[in-house]
C-alpha cells in the first residue's frame, strides 16, 4: 500500500513507534515504546502513577515532543492532521478551565475555532449530563463535573478517535458506571478509544484491550482474555492437605501450597476440584474460584521492577 | 483565521478582565485629561492642544492595554486553557497570529474609549478656557491616529511579551518594570540614553510628537514619525515572532 492511499483512507488506528521522551538528563519518561491502538474497542492505558502514561498521551497528542520515535493517528502526527479536533477527541487533565468562564462559553469557543453551530455545545452538555449547569462558571464545579465537562470537549467535534486520561478520578461510582457505558457505546459505533488509568481493576470491566506500562516501558499489551488465559485458579482449605494432595495425584494440574491449610490449583475448573475431593473423601471447609486479575497480572509483569 | 480570531474575542468576552481593564481606561483617558489642562504648565494655548489626545498613550495609560495583551497568553497558561488551544489548533503561528490581530483591535477599541473620555472632560474645559478645539487641525488627527496606532501596537507588544515569557506574573511584573522604569532609567545614563530613541517609549514619542520648541528629550534626540512606527512595529512583531517560534512550541505539561 501506498502512502497516498494510507492517507486516503483514515484508519482510526493510534500507533505509537520506539516513542521515548527524556525530561534533562535523568529522568527517561516513556523509554522505547511502541504499541497500537485498534478501533472499535476501548483500549486500557495501564500503569501505576509515573509510569509515563500522561506524558505518552501528550506526546501522541502533539503537545510534548518526543526525544526519539513517533506516535500517529491515522497515521500522520497529530501535528499534522487537518481540523485535529474533529477526528481526535481528547480529554487530558481536568483543570484546563478559566474559573471565570461557564461551561458552555468554553465549549462555545471550542465550537467557534471548529467552525461548529454553537448548539453543539448544549448537545454535548446534554450528553454528558451537565445541562443543569451550562451557565454556571467551572470556579464552582466538583471534580466530577469537572471530569465530565473535559469529556464534553472531546466529544465535541464528533471524533473518530477518543483519547482521556484518567477520566474515572472523581466520578462517584454512578459516574464510572455510566462512563463505562458511554465508552462502551463509543466502541460499538466503531470508535478507537484509548483510556487511561492507575486504577487496573476498574479498567478490566471497561477494556477490551489493555496496554500495560511500567517506569517507561512496555510490560504486556493484549487483550484481556489472551492475558488472562490459563491464570484462573480454584483455591480450597482443608484440615488435611495430603489426602487433597493424593486425590490430585495423576491429574494436569499445578498445585501451589498458600499456607498451611490451604491450595491453589490451576488446571480444573471449580467443578473438577469439588468431585475429586468428594471421591477422595476429602474433608472440605472452602472451595472457591479464584479470577486472575489484571493487578495480580500487573504485579506477576512487573515483579522484580520493583527494587 | 476569522474563526480563530472570533473564538480569540469569545474568549476575551467571557472572562471579567476586558470590563475592568476598559473601565481603567476610560478612568485613566478622563484622569489624565485632567491632568494636561488643570496645572499651571497644562494646555494655555492652542498650538498644545493635540496634547489633550496624546496624552493617554504618552504617558502611563498604554500600560492597560499592555496588561491586556500579557493576559491574553498568559492566562492560558495559568489555567492551562492552553492545552484546548494547541489540541484545536496545533499550529501555534495560527494561534499566535489570531491572538495579535484580536488584541490589536481590541487595543484601537480602548483607545477610542479612552481619546472619547478625555474629549468628554477637556473639551468643554478647553472652551470654557477660550481655547478652541478643532478636530480638523492636522496636529489633533495626528495626536488621535497616533494613538490609535501607539495603543494598538501596545496590545500587540503585551501578547509578544506573554508569548515569550508564558509566566503570567513574571511576565505582567518585567513588562511593567521595563516600561515604566528601566527605559526612565536609560535616559539618566550618559551614552546609553542614545538608545532611548529606539526603545518602546522612544519609538511613540517619536510617532505622537507634533509640536512644541524641538528640544529633544535630556539632550536625545528623537527619530522621524515614520521611523518610530517602525522601531514600535519591530518592538510588535519580533516577541511575537520569538514567542511564537520557540516559547510557544516548548513542551505543554
Amino acid at each position: 500500500m501506498t502512502a497516498v492511499q494510507e492517507a486516503a483512507a483514515p484508519d482510526g488506528r493510534i500507533v505509537v513507534d520506539r516513542l521515548s521522551k527524556r525530561f534533562g538528563r535523568k529522568i527517561l519518561a516513556v523509554d522505547d515504546l511502541s504499541f497500537t491502538v485498534e478501533p472499535g474497542s476501548v483500549t486500557g492505558f495501564l500503569g501505576p502513577n509515573g509510569a509515563g502514561k500522561t506524558t505518552t498521551l501528550r506526546m501522541v497528542l502533539g503537545l510534548v515532543h518526543p526525544t526519539g520515535g513517533r506516535a500517529t493517528v491515522d497515521g500522520v502526527p497529530y501535528r499534522r492532521l487537518n481540523h485535529p479536533s474533529r477526528i481526535v477527541g481528547a480529554a487530558l487533565e481536568s483543570s484546563s478551565f478559566h474559573p471565570a468562564r461557564s461551561a458552555r462559553n468554553h465549549l462555545r469557543v471550542m465550537c467557534t475555532v471548529d467552525g461548529l453551530p454553537l448548539s453543539r455545545a448544549d448537545d454535548v452538555l446534554e450528553l454528558v449530563g451537565l445541562k443543569d449547569a451550562a451557565k454556571r462558571k467551572v470556579r464552582g464545579f466538583s471534580m466530577g463535573m469537572r471530569q465530565r465537562l473535559s469529556l464534553a470537549a472531546a466529544l465535541l467535534g464528533d471524533p473518530r478517535v477518543i483519547v482521556l486520561d484518567e477520566p474515572a478520578n472523581g466520578l462517584d461510582p454512578e459516574g464510572i458506571r455510566w462512563l463505562r457505558g458511554l465508552l462502551r457505546h463509543l466502541a460499538d459505533q466503531g470508535r478507537t478509544v484509548l483510556v487511561s488509568s492507575h486504577q487496573l481493576n476498574e479498567v478490566q470491566e471497561i477494556a477490551d484491550r489493555v496496554v500495560i506500562l511500567n517506569r517507561g516501558r512496555l510490560v504486556q499489551q493484549g487483550s484481556i482474555e489472551e492475558l488472562t488465559a490459563g491464570t484462573d485458579s480454584v483455591l480450597i482449605r482443608t484440615p488435611d492437605v495430603e489426602a487433597m494432595h493424593r486425590a490430585l495425584t495423576g491429574q494436569q494440574v499445578q498445585v501451589e501450597q498458600v499456607d498451611p491449610g490451604a491450595l491453589r490449583i490451576r488446571g480444573l475448573t471449580p467443578a473438577e476440584v469439588g468431585h475429586l475431593a468428594f471421591t477422595g473423601g476429602v474433608e472440605l471447609h472452602e472451595l472457591s474460584a479464584q479470577r486472575f486479575d489484571l493487578e495480580d497480572l500487573f504485579f506477576a509483569l512487573t515483579a522484580g521492577d520493583q527494587s | 483565521m476569522i474563526r480563530l480570531v472570533r473564538a480569540e474575542f469569545l474568549k476575551l468576552r467571557t472572562t471579567q478582565v476586558w470590563f475592568w481593564l476598559l473601565l481603567g481606561t476610560i478612568a485613566v483617558g478622563a484622569l489624565l485629561a485632567v491632568a494636561v489642562i488643570a496645572p499651571s504648565d497644562g494646555i494655555r494655548r492652542p498650538d498644545q492642544v493635540p496634547d489633550l489626545f496624546s496624552v493617554f498613550a504618552v504617558s502611563p495609560g498604554y500600560i492597560l492595554v499592555f496588561v491586556l495583551g500579557v493576559l491574553g497568553v498568559t492566562t492560558e497558561f495559568r489555567y492551562q486553557t492552553i492545552t484546548p488551544t494547541v489540541l484545536q489548533t496545533p499550529s501555534r503561528w495560527a494561534i499566535v497570529t489570531a491572538k495579535m490581530i484580536t488584541y490589536a483591535v481590541t487595543g484601537a477599541i480602548y483607545a477610542a474609549f479612552a481619546l472619547l473620555a478625555a474629549a468628554a472632560v477637556g473639551v468643554p474645559w478647553l472652551n470654557a478656557k477660550d481655547i478652541p478645539v478643532h478636530f480638523g487641525d492636522s496636529d489633533v488627527q495626528h495626536a488621535i491616529i497616533g494613538t490609535f496606532g501607539v495603543i494598538a501596537l501596545y496590545g500587540i507588544i503585551g501578547l509578544g511579551v506573554g508569548a515569550l515569557v508564558r509566566n503570567q506574573i513574571v511576565a505582567v511584573v518585567v513588562g511593567i518594570i521595563f516600561l515604566l522604569v528601566l527605559e526612565n532609567i536609560l535616559l539618566a545614563i550618559p551614552v546609553v540614553k542614545h538608545a532611548w530613541p529606539y526603545t518602546p517609549d522612544g519609538a511613540k514619542q517619536a510617532i505622537l510628537f507634533t509640536h512644541g520648541d524641538n528640544s529633544p528629550v535630556d539632550g536625545v534626540h528623537l527619530l522621524g514619525t515614520w521611523a518610530g512606527v517602525i522601531v514600535l512595529l519591530l518592538w510588535a512583531f519580533v516577541p511575537a515572532i520569538i514567542g511564537a517560534a520557540f516559547s510557544m512550541n516548548r513542551d505543554i505539561t
